[in-house]
């Protein structure tokens, strides 16, 4: 065979899609979706070939922004007049008697107000604190949920249980379902990117794991800087002739001894080198900025000076770089048919010194992510594209006294009641879903729970959450475990 | 899957009917008020009990307790389930049940299918409530159904009869007339053995998780006496790498680590002294009873000897949660939960984490079962010991010592460690032989690992041999290797597992090898791993081709029926190793501490665990075997992770293969894999003498231990010229690609190769001052041959047979 033929051999994209199997959970997945008569013949393309969705879809692309740590809801998004007035005050004994805290010292635990001074914004007139100068102009675009609830009362399993639905290790998160559900429409990048700024989380690839669906529905973690993938680079001296030279001849010896064995898995081999190959010039071409206006790089705060850290918990020097260049990838990555795209920042566990920690790390994220959605609006992408503003749980209206702190300057962990807000997918802009009680320590109207968030995200996807199902060690595991119920709000179905 | 409609969708039509009709008997969705309670005395038996039989039972019965809550008796009626308390005796208007079932609550409207609750009924449950929700006698339960009782892998392990066959040439032992019985049922014929150089590979692999040197084939193919397959089968099972493959697999189970996972990470500088332990008693073959015992409860065994503490270090290998404010207590528990739940997997093949917080709803296990097995492992301290070892004077061991005094061990309602239950003591579950009880009265973990490893056990043997069958064929008779339960997948053959079993417990066959000069005698009795994996690797059914065969595509998709072997992409860490000893940079040592290998820039940073981050390793440490790479719970070696290695956070007794572009990506840029190519492909034509056949030749053996085919020598030449008509053009690439020489500071524990490397080292440096003297000028042809076969070897390094064993 000559080399010429050898770049001719040439495997499409579906044949490869179409011969690497992920075991009896897609035939599983294929099987539901031939239920709802969507899929053609039995034996339909699964892996990460683009599949329509059970029932038509509002969005076909998420982009879950995960602020690690629990942010407080108290300080951003929820104010309350009644805790500035009790401040100092200790708690009544029906709040605290049944409630753990990680740090509080309960019987000395006074009440502590924030000094955040929150307006009513937009035409709805959602108050947001000051921290959010630049999310306050987009409140109209947001619904904002004040009564999230979840039973997670550390870090890592609180993130795990939003990530992936379960706080025990070894479950799919959020984005690998959905590859798993719809595959991909990206020729040239994976289904599902994940972005991260600043010192990463402590729950590591926990959270964007793929659990015990099979390994190409995990989340691709593109690095900030440098190679957006590892090992996309050619090694020193293999040019791009060259190593396009090379996939052709690994084509040939490949495609012999696949014509020799009939192994459909050696297709998908040739196949995968095949994107792996459009992925070295494709992710290249993506981190790319230079082509973008500048309008648009000083939107994102891109260049914007970086204030003095100091001991900030968000991260080293240049993490502002790294966030806003993170929510433009984003868009980028939308742009470019990702299914599900990840932005991580950590950490918001602001136990101590919270004012000065919270307002660092909002100012990092409030710009970023106000252009994000001007810019998806703008360029018409809101209306396909889900965005979310996440934590694991929220902080405590107490002042945190820990043992060996001299002055109260934070807040506790707080899992009975949160806020975050979702936006985009034609989610109704400028609504406030769900009320706290006086002090924010219940959710006093419409609870959402952290699988109700999950299922509606699905459902906009076009996915009942129920029927999503992957049969794992001899029962049908979903990502809402035995929970999760539509939020009408969101839908706009009330 | 379950398909329940959506409550508001049946409720709404209740209420539609209800409207139309002018019903007033129906309750309907969100109504505002209570029906008035019943104005006579209730009767339990007569007035309640078959409301509750009719309408709630399914869901909240015996059978199944959706939401947590049991409605059929009376403790836990009265408990509640997640939503909390059901009702409170005299308190009827603040019912939840009352709520549910009136439709009181917008969410909830009880039941979600079938008839609903009329007024008067939904009055009769309040009246009962009212006046004190008094019970008869509980009916006696029903909880072990005769389908528990029948099933299968329950069932004692008895010694099949061997099946009659009518083909008697093809079958080498017992097991191929198992596997051909049901072959000649299907009238498919097996397939033929596969040639010596694909059986050595996969031999090789499977056995110690290295491809045959060149010269180990050379030797084999030569071999002409009748038992070269079992000689090499018994060289391979002497090895010293045979500890590091089989357990590798263990490790799997065990979920070891060499960090503390979760949000610190922290390292654990001992780990690697379990992991040692379990290397050298795989290789001494310490049978799998006594393999058991010393793992599970080493301490406790009588005059406990130093590796034997070391050994229960098992269990020391569940996660440690530092985090600020977590509660030690809550993920005391934690570990304590992974030990029972990791046992159940391993040795029981079952599914026991379900019943942590309610009864299993397929297999016959209780809540209180579950909590009986708990017992034991609640009984289990965390110790790091001053330890004896061969290896060091004194070392600090990671390992368990009973908790002394008794530690009492209750029910956790849900799972939850703040819900403390009845208490209860150590037992097993009741569809299992009885534990013997001690003299003393309580049993510990070691009556536990022995009643595990009796005979008599329905499950270890058959789960354990079930494993070791998935190694070598790439899946199990039993394709749910940790779920022997009613939901897992049958035996494809039950006879051939229960005769595997029975020959690992008690051994009928004479496999004892004749002694071998300066080798200590080799152990083949009862419970010997290494005799199982000998009979089962020199059976026919083993030997066969895996070249798929699409004329059973349909009726045998999966193989189930093994009228061939699989292709099998090698495991994570024996990719690296394969390009390792390819190249000739595989640094052999066996066991000692973790090692850190190159990786990626900036993969440490991605957790904030700050005492993380990875120093790489340096001279021989870095071409160390894949399953010395330390293992960072948060941020793993992502080579490892990207080819599907556990995340080793809970126990794993299946990996997946999956096949992704990252994959490639990885075996075509990571460097570690790029100096493979270099070193490789400047050796083999080193030993080519300028001849590119002998190149190619030499590059096969070495990489894919065969020769190429005519037709791979013509495909070869092509690439070779495309390749080298490219550098022609651009010259200044040469360099690079050659690299710097090979590093010297690798061999010093690879003697045999020393002056041949010797010569490369000073031939490449001649090429590279070539290079300076002449830089404008057209390469050396020689230098330039060199990068064209750096080039092929890194192809053929990424070849998809390359990552197979076939």
């Amino acid at each position: 065979m000559s080399p010429d033929s050898a770049t001719q051999l040439h495997l499409g994209r579906r044949q490869f899609l179409a011969g690497s199997a992920g075991g009896a959970g897609l035939l599983a997945l294929a099987s539901l979706f031939r239920q709802q008569q969507l899929l053609g013949a039995p034996g339909a393309p699964t892996s990460l070939a683009a599949r329509p969705a059970p029932f038509p879809p509002r969005v076909r692309a998420c982009i879950f922004i995960y602020l690690e740590g629990a942010p407080s809801q108290l300080d951003l998004f929820d104010p309350k007049p009644r805790l500035n007035e009790l401040d100092g005050q200790p708690l009544p004994e029906s709040f605290t008697a049944q409630v753990r805290f990680a740090f509080l010292q309960k019987e000395t635990a006074r009440l502590m107000g924030s000094p955040r001074v929150f307006r009513p914004y937009g035409a709805s007139g959602i108050e947001l604190s000051d921290l959010l100068p630049h999310l306050s102009q987009q409140v109209d675009n947001i619904s904002l949920i004040r009564s999230m609830h979840t039973e997670a009362f550390n870090h890592h399993p609180g993130q795990l249980l939003l990530n992936t639905g379960s706080q025990m290790f070894g479950r799919p998160s959020m984005g690998s379902w959905l590859a798993y559900g719809l595959g991909s429409e990206s020729e040239n990048l994976p289904a599902y990117v994940v972005l991260t700024a600043g010192r990463g989380t402590s729950g590591g690839t926990s959270n964007w794991s793929s659990g015990f669906l099979p390994s190409n529905y995990a989340g691709v973690l593109f690095r900030n800087r440098g190679e957006p993938v590892l090992n996309l680079a050619n090694p020193p001296g293999v040019t791009q002739e060259l190593q396009a030279a090379s996939i052709a001849g690994l084509a040939a010896f490949n495609g012999r001894r696949q014509a020799r064995l009939g192994d459909p898995e050696i297709a998908s081999r040739i196949s995968a080198y095949e994107l792996a190959f459009r992925m070295q010039s494709a992710a290249p071409e993506l981190i790319d900025l230079s082509g973008e206006t500048e309008a648009t790089h000083a939107m994102y705060g891109l260049g914007r000076p970086e204030p003095e850290l100091g001991n900030w918990r968000g991260g080293p020097k240049g993490c502002f770089e790294a966030f806003s260049r993170n929510c433009l990838l984003a868009r980028r990555l939308v742009e470019r048919g990702v299914r599900f795209v990840n932005l991580v920042h950590a950490s918001w566990d602001h136990h101590s010194d919270l004012d000065r920690q919270l307002s660092l790390s909002a100012q990092m994220a409030d710009q970023p992510v106000a252009a994000l959605l001007a810019d998806l609006k703008q360029r018409g992408l809101l209306d396909s594209t889900l965005v979310v503003w996440a934590s694991e749980f929220g902080r405590t209206p107490l002042g945190e006294n820990r043992k060996g702190y001299d002055k109260v300057t934070g807040r506790d962990h707080h899992p009975f009641a949160f806020s975050l807000w979702c936006a985009g997918g034609g989610i109704p802009g400028g609504q406030v879903i769900g009320e706290t009680d006086e002090i924010g320590w219940h959710v006093t109207r419409d609870p959402v729970h952290v699988h109700d968030l999950q299922a509606t995200c699905l459902h906009l996807f076009g996915i009942d959450h129920r029927q999503l199902t992957y049969r794992h060690q001899g029962r049908d595991f979903r990502l809402t475990d035995v929970g999760g119920k539509l939020v009408p709000q969101l839908l706009g179905t009330t | 899957m379950r398909f329940s409609k959506p409550i508001h969708v049946i409720a709404g039509c209740l209420a539609l009917v209800a409207a139309l009709l002018g019903s007033t008997s129906t309750t309907v969705l969100a109504q505002q008020t209570l029906p008035p309670p019943a104005e006579r005395t209730v009767d339990f038996e007569t007035d309640i009990r078959p409301l509750f039989a009719l309408h709630c039972d399914s869901c909240h019965g015996a059978k199944k307790q959706l939401s947590g809550f049991r409605l059929d008796r009376e403790g836990e009626a009265l408990r509640g389930g997640d939503n909390g308390r059901a009702f409170t005796p005299g308190q009827s208007a603040d019912s939840l049940l009352v709520k549910y079932i009136a439709g009181l609550d917008p969410d909830i409207l009880m039941p979600p299918e079938g008839d609903l609750l009329s007024d008067t009924q939904v009055g009769l449950i309040r009246a009962w409530i009212d006046q004190g929700a008094k019970w008869g006698q509980d009916r006696p339960a029903t909880v072990q159904s005769s389908t528990n009782q029948r099933h299968w892998s329950l069932q004692p392990v008895l010694r099949p009869v061997p099946p009659v066959v009518r083909q008697t040439t093809w079958p080498r032992n017992l097991v191929d007339r198992f596997i051909l019985q049901k072959l000649e049922t299907e009238q498919v014929t097996p397939s033929p053995e596969a040639d010596r150089a694909t059986l050595l590979r996969r031999l090789s692999f499977d056995l110690i998780g290295l491809p045959p040197t060149p010269a180990e084939l050379e030797q084999f193919l030569a071999d002409t006496r009748p038992n070269a397959y079992e000689l090499q089968v018994e060289r391979l099972l002497a090895a010293p790498h045979f500890g590091e493959r089989w357990g590798r697999h263990w490790l799997d189970l065990a979920r070891y680590a060499d960090s503390d996972g979760y949000e610190k990470d922290s390292p654990r500088p001992y780990a690697w002294r379990w992991r040692q332990w379990v290397i050298e008693a795989l290789n001494r073959d310490l049978p799998f009873d006594q393999f058991t015992i010393e793992q599970l409860a080493g301490d406790l065994l009588p005059n406990a000897r130093p590796d034997q503490q070391v050994a229960t270090g098992f269990h020391r290998n569940t996660l440690t949660n530092k985090e600020g404010g977590a509660d030690p207590e809550e993920f005391r528990v934690a570990a304590v939960v992974d030990r029972v739940n990791t046992t159940g997997s391993v040795w029981l093949g079952l599914t026991v984490g379900c019943a942590q917080c309610h009864s299993h709803k397929y297999d016959p296990l209780t809540l209180r079962e579950y909590y009986g097995l708990f017992a034991f492992f609640n009984q289990a301290d965390e110790v790091d010991l001053p330890v004896p070892l061969p290896t060091d004077e004194k070392a600090l061991v990671s390992a368990l010592v009973q908790t002394s005094p008794v530690r009492p061990s209750q029910i956790l309602l849900k799972g939850d460690f703040l819900r403390p239950g009845e208490p209860v003591p150590p037992h097993t579950p009741d569809v299992l032989p009885p534990l013997p009880t001690p003299a003393n009265g309580t049993p510990t973990r070691l009556e536990l690992a022995r009643w595990l490893v009796n005979p008599g056990h329905p499950l270890t043997a058959r789960v354990t041999m079930n494993r070791v069958w998935q190694q070598l064929f790439g899946q199990g008779l039993v394709s749910t290797p940790d779920d022997f339960g009613t939901q897992g997948t049958p035996p494809s053959h039950p006879q051939l597992l229960d005769w595997l079993a029975t020959e690992f417990m008690l051994p009928t066959l004479e496999m004892v090898p004749p002694p071998m000069p300066r080798q200590p005698p080799v152990y083949r009795g009862p419970w010997s791993l290494k005799r199982m994996l000998k009979i089962i690797t020199c059976s026919a059914t083993y030997r066969q081709q895996s070249n798929p065969r699409p004329e059973l595509g349909e009726r045998d998709p999966r193989n189930v029926w093994l009228a061939r072997q699989n292709r099998i992409r090698l495991e994570a860490e024996i990719v690296r190793d394969a390009a390792l000893a390819a190249s000739e940079l595989l640094v052999r040592t066996v066991g000692g501490p973790s090692v850190r290998p190159p990786q990626p820039a900036g993969i440490s940073d991605l957790t904030y665990a700050s005492r993380t981050r990875w120093t790489e390793s340096t001279g021989p440490e870095r071409y160390r075997r894949g399953l010395y790479t330390w293992f960072q719970r948060t941020s793993p070696y992502p080579m490892l992770m990207t080819f599907d290695a556990p995340e080793s956070n809970v126990t794993c007794t299946r990996r997946e293969r999956s096949n992704t572009p990252l994959q490639s990506l990885t075996l075509l840029n990571d460097p570690v894999f790029f100096e493979c190519a270099q070193k490789l492909g400047q050796s083999a034509w080193q030993s080519a003498a300028g001849s590119q056949d002998q190149f190619l030749t030499a590059l096969t053996r070495r990489s894919l231990g065969r020769d190429p085919t005519p037709e791979e020598r013509q495909t070869a030449e092509g690439v070779w010229i495309r390749f080298r008509d490219q550098l022609r053009k651009q010259p200044e690439q040469i360099r690079l690609l050659l690299g710097s020489p090979p590093s010297t500071d690798s061999k010093d524990t690879a003697p045999p190769a020393e002056s041949l490397e010797q010569a490369v080292t000073v031939l490449m440096a001649r090429f590279i001052l070539n290079f300076t003297d002449s830089k404008d000028a057209a390469p050396p042809a020689e230098s330039l041959d060199q990068a064209v076969a750096v080039l092929m070897a890194r192809l053929i390094l990424n070849l998809d047979e390359f990552i197979t064993r076939e």
